[in-house]
Formats: structure tokens, sequence, C-alpha cells
């Protein structure tokens, strides 16, 4: 009875150590996300400064840029909740 | 007594069925989310849309355009792409992002501003030649 439970057992604590996984996964990606908004961000402003546009307006630019990344977790959160 | 038996391990096949899909799911959806995020949100990507933003506003201010105006068009431009979320909300429930009345007024008011464009245009021809 013992031998036959170690098999289900052992199923469910590789499952959770996947689920763990998952989890650290999307906690990365969550963590990182800022910065890569932040990079992209500062790489399309300095297009727009190069060819002329004055710097204020290209920061605005950019912050509508940055706000596509509130829309993503958004679509996500929805997502998750359908 | 056989019955028991079997029934434990029909438990413990599921068991390692969920296994074998978390196994799965655990290594292909992070990677899945990564990429869809590195298509959108990477330096590349930005410097990307930039280029085409500022292309835009570039063209427009060759053809004249006054700079509040060219600014505010390269921000609509942008806000193509960054109002995609909405865009898909809106798709999902079967809706319009711009009324029938809306568009229209959108619509004379970019005629208008076309042909003012023209007629200067044409003013300034006119000066040269004379």
């Amino acid at each position: 009875m013992g031998r036959a439970r170690i098999p289900l057992i052992l199923s469910v604590f590789i499952s959770a150590a996947y689920v763990a996984r998952l989890l650290g996964s999307l906690l990365v990606i969550w963590l990182t996300l800022g910065w890569r908004v932040r990079k992209a961000r500062r790489a399309l402003e300095k297009e727009l400064i190069k060819q002329g546009m004055p710097k204020q307006e290209a920061k605005k630019i950019g912050a509508q840029y940055a706000a596509l990344k509130d829309e993503a977790i958004n679509a996500l959160k929805r997502s998750i909740r359908m | 007594m056989s019955e028991k038996h079997g029934k434990k391990k029909t438990v413990a096949e599921e068991a390692e069925e969920v296994r074998l899909i978390l196994s799965a799911v655990s290594t292909e959806v992070p990677a899945l989310i990564k990429s869809i995020i590195a298509s959108v949100f990477s330096e590349e990507a930005g410097r990307n849309m930039g280029r085409a933003a500022a292309s835009f506003y570039k063209e427009l201010k060759d053809g004249g355009m006054p700079d509040d105006i060219a600014v505010r068009m390269t921000q609509e431009y942008i806000g193509v792409f960054t109002s995609l979320g909405d865009l898909l909300k809106h798709a999902g429930k079967g809706k319009v992002l711009i009324s029938p009345e809306k568009g229209e007024e959108l619509g004379k008011e970019i005629e208008k501003l076309i042909k003012e464009k023209i007629a200067e245009k044409k003013r300034e021809a006119e000066k040269e030649e004379e």
C-alpha cells in the first residue's frame, strides 16, 4: 500500500515544482517588463529627438508608448478572469 | 481489494498526466509570453517605432505643417499602436471606436485642413510666378 502511494506522492511533488517554476518565470517576466519598457521608450524618444522633435513632446509620445504596458497587463488580467 | 487497487492506479495515472501537462505548460507559457513582450517592448521595437514616427513627423514638417499640428498628428499616429488594447476590448464586444457622427466631423476637419493647405500652396506658386 505504501509502495503504491510513492508514484502519486512523487507526481504531486514534481507537479508542485513545475507550478513553482511557472510562477517564478512569470514573476521574472513581470519584474523585467518595466526595465524593457524603459529601454524601448528611451530608444523611441531618441529617434524622435534625432529628427528634430522638441524634447518635451518626444517625452509625451514616449509616455504614450509606455502606457501600452499597463494596457497589456490589463488585457492579461482580463483574460485570466475569463 | 483488486477494485480498490485499480482505483488507486487511476489516481496515480491522473497525477502523472497532470505532471506531464504542467511540465509542458511551465516551459511553453513563459517562453510564449516572453516572445510576445519582446516583440512589443524591446529596444529594437522601440527604435523601429521611433523611426517610423520620426519619419512621419519629418515628412509633415517638410510639407510645411506647423510644429504643434505635426506633433499632435505624430501623437495620434503613435496612438494607433498604443490603443490596440482598446481596439481588442471593443472588437470583442462588437462596438465601434468612432461613432459615425464623430467620424463625419473628423472627415470634414481633415478636408478643411487639406483645402487650406492646397490654397496656401497655390498662393505661394502664384507669388513665385510673379
